[in-house]
């Protein structure tokens, strides 16, 4: 009898044994490798990742808005409405805010240690540029955000640098580029154009300079920017989902009927019919105003996806000689020199003879009305950088930073937003986000 | 080799038992009277002596020269003594056994697979008979068992045929893990994954459907951790214990039973949207070609033709009928009846079943073939016909060893539809068209201003035309053009041994094989709408195998007569994969030919893709049954688990005790018949997901919400760091749960109540950790979460009448969870399912699953902070807007037995929970709902102070009528600042369901339905011999007849995001069924 229940309770004191018996070292190793995905990669590849975040930030959602916010879009349909009547909430901007840090400055940050390692100083000058790109966009949208802190392992949350801060670590990054390019245009899948890595870098700085009020080293930047006919692009030359244009993606292919250019500022300018337009006798906006837009009898007035501005395949400006010619001429035109301004101004009104002349922009003298004293001409230059960088998000911050000196007008309530408000998913994760305020507040360096 | 280490250990301990001596040998025979029982329990009493009949009902046992007293159990019969002295006989001994009236014994199945009578069970456990499953009508198992048994909730993904459902069993505790209950058939671990369904596509099948309701014998649902030591990581959220039917042993000649069973289904769609016929397309007041919402003018008020333009382009559709473009609208004609009718339908369902079942001495074989066809209600390509076939083979080569077989193969071929947030879905183009458009004829030739054909053009509310894709689909061409097939093929085999190899040792080895193989193809004609408008097309092999090897043994000890003692100590191994590839395309080369191959793309418009998982796990347990004095009854169990996704061991310990009290107090108690109390505690897992211990690299791609993507593979391939973070460290996650319950009987059994409290708490819960995207990472895996759940759940069933004539009972269960996420490591919320501006969230301190979205911003004092016009303004931040899960839930019935008829009612409910009613927000955004179609009469004195969202007052906005009255369409509100009007900018704004507020949409989703309503009649005998047929029975089945509900539009038992984690989300979901099923049973 005792020895029966020994033995049962032996049987069950046993079990255990089995436990520590079992061995498991081979049974991990399994699942120790994802087969579905790679454990490391070159940076020569990982920074056209980098770059793409880059495209997406600012011709993407971001830029969408920031057009919506500028009046050269509409927000026409679904969610859009509400986004046109300034009706945002922090979640609206979680997707752009992750995808260009976790994909754009945290691949840049990984980029630069590699090339480093593999002494590829061009590659490390790449992704500085790439880092600044994507950086001095988002602190122009969110004002203060984490830069020399952000995507650095081992900083879980990262601080807010003010903006001011972000962008001399920004100018620091685009310095220490120039000095690592030479004249090389490598390391750039994701672009299109026959731009050099030094003249971006070089108009990038300027366009941060010139947000800080900084007209002399704007000037200087600018100098050594993007030249004639060396447009910085995004490249979209395939016609496949995954390749083409974001704007032609969004306006077609995904979210056809949203956003449009019914009744926008951008098309108040430019349309023939409107009070507002900007024609003249030395300025014919025809061939421009086609190519901006697509009008049928049947829907608003579209953004021109369909062999204009937003073709599938239309490649987009990221940084441009147009945009660095007026950076030269609204700093002239600050600093009093009224016919070095003009003398920039003119430069793009001829580039844009070339495109969709000739005949149609013929030089503006000093004398001509729209130009004939520096408040006039400030304005022209300004009105022509907003039409020129169409889509881009430079215009949204040329609004704000002028204190909306072209006058676009406001569509909901009595003033414009100043902001991007920080995603919720920021809010939700780093006590460092600074407090939410609203979307109408100015960020540091447009106040 | 731990295998070999382990079979020797078994031997070793086992053989070193000692076996007593004997000295004189009774034999005889057990029956009930007329049959032999087999395995009926012989024992000297008071010794550990004992034995089992054979397979003929005889025993032979040895007992002491003195003489004993025999005692001879078998479940459900009342335990008989008989004395054998030296003058009995000892050969020839007759026993019959009676039932046990109180009829105690029920058995229930137990986690291994074996039977345990219900008395010594220490935890809850709910069971349902395969006969209540197959009548529901329903095609999957599960589905089946809605409303029948306590905390087991489930909620279809939808109406479409053979859709998959989400159970959940006591809540939800888990975040990103598996979190489905195991289902485990004929004791093998069974895949029920539901592979696809987020926000849109289709509902995919669910592979639990793949069985088919007639071979169920019952389903056992364990609900707490009593099934720990076997089922380890897999055991958190319940096991679903199926057991198949098998034929029976007899000796009887010509034992076979055959039964032909038919029936026929009729379902139809159970709760539908209600949609204006007042105003039609357009925007302002007026009417607008291709406008999306219905803000238009009056459509009684126009003059009754369109004008038309005869000489522009034309679309053509295939019936002939012209279309030119309107150049003033005047048809004034509703077409919401039109519009509905083309897209619903009687679903119609055939069923057929045969069925045999037959056994000598040594063998029994149970046979079934059947045939599942089904036409949904969706009027296009959905249907599903399942076709399976079963071999259940039993074979005792003799008293020692038995073997068995269960085979099962199915096949399965579907055709789905698209649903949800997608512009080729069906809803979203049927719900959304404006009510003065006939959607009748969505397919024709479109010609230019020139005359050029565009033949299979697609004409929409969005391009009436026809001149291009339609913005949306028009359901039309949803329906009958677009194809999502599903192509299942499914075999499952379960060999088994069993051998007695030393006296009451017994040795079981259990292998199974489940395999399926799953072809989809989804393909989107030329001119489907949106990102389809050239085409696309997915072809994607899916294949699932699990293997299983389970070995376990049992043996029982009676250490004297108030102490007996099983063991049980096994060995299980798990091996699960799966595999997909496949690939998508878009873009046709040629567009008027519909082939589902790639041969139609350009390489840079073709994506191929495939996935691999593997997992592996192996457990070795012991549990010991301790019963004492045939009252006490406790359990301990013990487990040890290893697996390929997390390292190092995992232990489970449990403890169940059943103690019947009735036996010490309370005896002979002419209330209470019977009674025990129960307790158990215990630790089961979730292992976490596959592959998260390292950081990885991916191919790179930038994308934004809207579904604009760069992928890096078009820019000469991009590999870059992923945004989510590896752990190394990662654990499984672990749930305790206890619970203490009772089981009484009363007034001679008549009344059963069974109660169970229990709470449970999962620790180290995994997801992938919101961390800001500013480190360089969006999420990082790790055991963060700490949720918990408790509630309560009671189960009741009473005879009311019980006699020869009139049978007739009540049944009833009721269960209450709460949920709480007690913590998730700082982060403010996670999200689990959804949309950007809704989603179904953990927050800490909230249920799991609360929705999560836009607010209203709010005043100190809790009022609405307001605009310059009086109206209600959006929160800069988001927050909780409610919560999913129900308060509690019930299911009622009764069930009769009347002169050959049987008939069950039942009742369900579901109280408290909320649901995001996405569709019926948006369509308020697009004018179609009678709540936006309302008109209001103010005076000229309001008219001329109440203002609409852009400030415009209602004199501004509508002329005066002949008193001096203002009418306008729409309803006046007052947010605490004076009354407004909410017209079509406040809909199309901030009001609408693509506001960047969903507050005003999170929606009571209370149900209360019919659920059940079955009659069966046996066809009595005298009809019967005319016919020569042994049995028959004819059957009515009604399932959701009714369905009383305050949520709009749609059935709340729904829910888009299927089986994932989010839940009470709808959005455009296609629509819930009710059904008539009328069938006929021949037995031969």
């Amino acid at each position: 009898m005792k020895k029966t229940i020994k033995y049962i309770l032996a049987g069950i004191l046993f079990a255990p044994l089995f436990f520590i018996t079992s061995c498991n070292k081979d049974i991990n190793d399994i699942n120790k490798i994802n087969p579905n995905e790679f454990s490391d990669s070159d940076p020569k590849l990982m920074i056209t990742g980098a770059q793409l975040a880059n495209v997406m930030l600012n011709e993407g959602e971001a830029a969408r808005l920031a057009g919506i916010f500028a009046g050269q879009f509409t927000g026409y349909d679904r969610q859009y409405i509400s986004y046109g009547q300034y009706n945002m909430t922090s979640g609206d901007f979680n997707s752009p805010w992750e995808e260009l840090y976790s994909k754009g400055v945290g691949q840049c940050k990984l980029v630069r240690a590699k090339a480093i390692t593999a002494n590829d100083k061009v590659l490390e000058g790449v992704a500085m540029i790439t880092e600044a790109n994507l950086l001095l966009t988002t602190s122009s949208l969110w004002g203060d955000v984490p830069s020399s802190q952000a995507c650095v392992e081992g900083i879980n949350t990262p601080v807010y640098d003010k903006m001011s801060v972000v962008y001399t670590y920004c100018i620091g990054l685009l310095d220490s580029a120039i000095a690592r390019v030479g004249t090389s245009n490598k390391y750039a899948t994701a672009y299109a154009g026959t731009f050099t890595w030094k003249e971006v870098a070089n108009t990038l700085k300027a366009r941060a300079l010139l947000h800080k009020k900084d007209y002399a080293g704007a000037i200087a930047a600018a100098t050594d920017g993007v030249s004639a006919g060396n447009d910085f692009h995004a490249k979209h030359e395939t016609a496949a989902p995954g390749a083409w244009n974001i704007y032609y993606d969004f306006l077609d292919w995904n979210r056809s009927g949203y956003m449009s250019c019914e009744g926008s500022h951008m098309f108040a300018l430019l349309d023939s019919a409107s009070t507002k337009n900007k024609r003249n006798a030395k300025t014919d906006e025809t061939a421009r105003f086609d190519y901006y837009f697509l009008l049928d009898n049947y829907s608003p007035v579209d953004p021109n996806m369909y062999g204009g501005i937003f073709d599938a395949q239309a490649n987009f400006a990221l940084a441009s000689y147009n945009e660095n010619q007026l950076i030269l001429a609204e700093c002239y035109a600050r600093t009093s020199n009224d016919a070095k301004a003009l003398e920039h101004l003119n430069k793009v009104r001829k580039a844009h003879d070339d495109k969709f002349g000739p005949g149609a922009y013929s030089d503006y003298v000093s004398t001509d009305a729209q130009v004939s004293d520096n408040a006039k001409l400030l304005k022209e230059i300004l009105t022509e950088k907003y039409v020129s960088l169409f889509g881009q998000v430079e215009a949204f911050n040329d609004i704000r930073r002028t204190k909306n000196l072209i006058g676009i007008p406001i569509n909901n309530g009595t003033t414009l937003p100043g902001r991007f408000l920080y995603p919720q998913s920021e809010i939700n994760s780093n006590p460092n986000t600074p407090a939410p305020g609203t979307l109408f507040d100015a960020v540091e360096l447009f106040k | 080799m731990k295998r070999k280490l382990l079979s020797f250990l078994f031997v070793w301990m086992i053989s070193i038992l000692t076996v007593w001596s004997q000295n004189r040998t009774v034999t005889g025979l057990v029956t009930d009277g007329s049959e032999p029982i087999i395995g009926a329990t012989v024992a000297v009493k008071g010794s550990t002596t004992g034995t089992t009949t054979d397979e003929n009902g005889k025993f032979s046992i040895n007992i002491p020269e003195a003489g004993a007293t025999l005692k001879i159990r078998f479940l459900g019969m009342t335990v008989k003594e008989i004395v054998v002295d030296q003058n009995s006989p000892t050969t020839g001994l007759n026993i019959t056994l009676v039932k046990d009236p109180l009829m105690l014994d029920e058995v229930r199945v137990t986690a291994i697979g074996e039977q345990k009578s219900l008395r010594k069970i220490g935890y809850s456990t709910s069971q349902i008979q395969g006969k209540s499953v197959a009548s529901s009508g329903e095609s999957g198992v599960i589905q089946g068992l809605s409303g029948k048994v306590s905390n087991l909730a489930i909620t279809k993904n939808s109406g479409d045929p053979g859709a998959g459902a989400f159970i959940q069993i006591r809540g939800q505790s888990t975040i990103t893990g598996n979190l489905q209950p195991l289902i485990v058939i004929d004791g093998v671990p069974m895949s029920n994954s539901s592979i696809g369904g987020g926000v849109d596509g289709v509902v995919q099948q669910s592979r639990l459907n793949d069985i088919n309701p007639e071979d169920i014998a019952n389903v056992e649902v364990l609900k707490g951790a009593a099934a720990a030591a076997v089922w380890g990581t897999r055991a958190s959220n319940g096991v679903i214990i199926v057991t198949t039917k098998r034929g029976s042993r007899s000796s009887k000649k010509n034992n076979i039973n055959v039964e032909v069973s038919s029936s026929l289904a009729l379902d139809f769609i159970n709760k539908e949207y209600e949609k204006q016929g007042t105003y039609g397309q357009g925007t302002g007041g007026k009417w607008k070609a291709n406008a999306g919402g219905s803000w238009g003018d009056k459509i009684a008020l126009r003059s009754g033709a369109d004008s038309l333009n005869l000489s522009g382009p034309k679309f053509v559709a295939e019936n002939g009928t012209v279309y030119n473009p309107i150049l003033k609208k005047g048809d004034n004609k509703e077409y919401n009846t039109a519009n509905r009718d083309q897209v619903f339908r009687t679903g119609v369902t055939y069923n057929n079943n045969i069925s045999i079942s037959s056994g000598n001495e040594k063998s029994a074989i149970y046979f079934n073939l059947s045939d599942w066809n089904q036409q949904g209600i969706l009027n296009g390509n959905s249907d599903y016909r399942r076709t399976t076939g079963r071999l259940n083979y039993t074979h005792n080569l003799n008293d020692k060893f038995k073997f068995s077989l269960n085979t099962f193969l199915s096949k399965i071929f579907s055709n789905r539809i698209q649903q949800g947030s997608n512009l080729d879905g069906l809803y979203l183009g049927y719900l959304r068209t404006a009510p003065d458009f006939n959607n009748t004829d969505y397919i024709g030739t479109y010609y230019n201003a020139a005359g050029i054909p565009v033949f299979n053009s697609h004409r929409g509310y969005r391009n009436y035309m026809g001149s291009a894709a339609p913005t949306y689909n028009n359901p039309g061409w949803t329906l009958n053009k677009q194809t999502n097939t599903s192509d299942v093929t499914r075999v499952i085999i379960t060999p088994e041994a069993s051998w007695e190899w030393a006296k009451k040792s017994i040795l079981t080895v259990r292998t199974g094989y489940d395999i399926s193989n799953d072809r989809r193809i989804t393909y989107f004609p030329y001119l489907s709408a949106a990102s389809a408008s050239n085409g696309a097309f997915t072809d994607q092999f899916l294949k699932q195998s699990e293997i299983s090897f389970h070995a376990y043994n049992k043996n029982s000890f009676e250490v004297n007569k108030d102490l007996s003692i099983n063991t049980t100590v096994g060995f299980l191994y798990t091996n699960r994969s799966y595999y997909t590839i496949g690939g998508s395309a878009s873009q046709f080369i040629l567009n008027n030919q519909d082939r589902n191959a790639f041969i139609n793309y350009t390489t840079a418009n073709m994506n191929p893709f495939n996935s691999v998982e593997n997992l592996e796990n192996n457990r070795v347990y012991g549990i010991a049954d301790i019963d004492y004095q045939d009252k006490v009854f406790l359990q301990l169990t013990a487990a040890s688990e290893a697996a390929s996704t997390f390292k190092g061991r995992f232990y489970y310990p449990s403890a169940t005790l059943a103690y019947e009290f009735t036996k010490d107090i309370l005896q002979n108690n002419k209330v209470l018949s019977y009674g025990k109390l129960r307790a158990s505690a215990g630790l089961v897992g979730v292992e976490p997901p596959a592959y998260i211990w390292n950081t990885n690299y991916i191919n790179s791609s930038s994308a934004s919400g809207w579904g604009e993507t760069l992928d890096g593979s078009q820019f000469g391939g991009s590999i870059y760091r992923s945004s989510i973070q590896g752990n190394p460290n990662i654990k499984p996650e672990q749930k305790t749960e206890f619970e203490i319950g009772t089981d009484l009987k009363f007034l001679k059994n008549r009344i059963g109540l069974s109660a169970t409290y229990y709470q449970n708490k999962t620790t180290g819960a995994i997801f992938a950790v919101d961390v800001p995207a500013s480190s360089g990472f969006t999420s990082k895996w790790d055991n963060a979460a700490t949720i918990s759940n408790r509630g309560w759940e009671a189960e009741l069933n009473f005879k009311v009448i019980d006699n020869s004539k009139l049978t007739l009972s009540v049944y009833g269960n009721v269960s209450s969870n709460k949920n709480n996420v007690d913590d998730i490591s700082g982060v403010n919320s996670i999200f689990l399912a959804g949309f950007t501006g809704t989603s179904s969230r953990a927050v800490a301190g909230q249920a799991l699953g609360v929705f999560w979205g836009g607010k209203w911003e709010t005043n100190a004092d809790g009022s609405f902070a307001l605009d310059g016009n009086g109206f209600k303004k959006a929160a800069a931040t988001e927050g909780v807007l409610g919560d999913p899960n129900a308060k509690y839930r019930a299911g009622i019935g009764s069930v009769i037995s009347w002169k050959g008829f049987d008939v069950n009612i039942l009742f369900e409910t579901s109280q408290g929970g909320q649901m995001w009613a996405g569709t019926y927000g948006v369509l308020n955004n697009f004018g179609v709902t009678p709540e936006t179609a309302n008109e209001v009469t103010v005076t000229a004195d309001e008219a001329a102070t109440i203002k609409n969202y852009r400030g415009q007052t209602i004199s501004q906005l509508a002329t005066a009528n002949t008193d001096g009255s203002y009418t306008i369409r729409g309803n006046i509100a007052d947010y605490g600042g004076g009354k407004v009007l909410l017209d079509e900018s406040w809909y199309t704004g901030l009001g609408g369901g693509f506001g960047s507020v969903s507050q005003d949409y999170i929606r009571d989703a209370s149900w209360f339905r019919l659920r059940e309503l079955s009659v069966n009649y046996k066809l009595p005998k005298a009809v019967l011999s005319k016919l020569h047929i042994p049995g028959a029975s004819v059957g009515f089945t009604g399932r959701n007849l009714l369905l009383w509900t305050e949520f709009p539009g749609v059935d709340p038992e729904l829910n888009l995001t299927g089986t994932s984690n989010g839940r009470g989300l709808d959005y455009f979901t296609n629509p819930g069924t009710k059904s008539l099923i009328f069938s006929l049973k021949l037995n031969f």
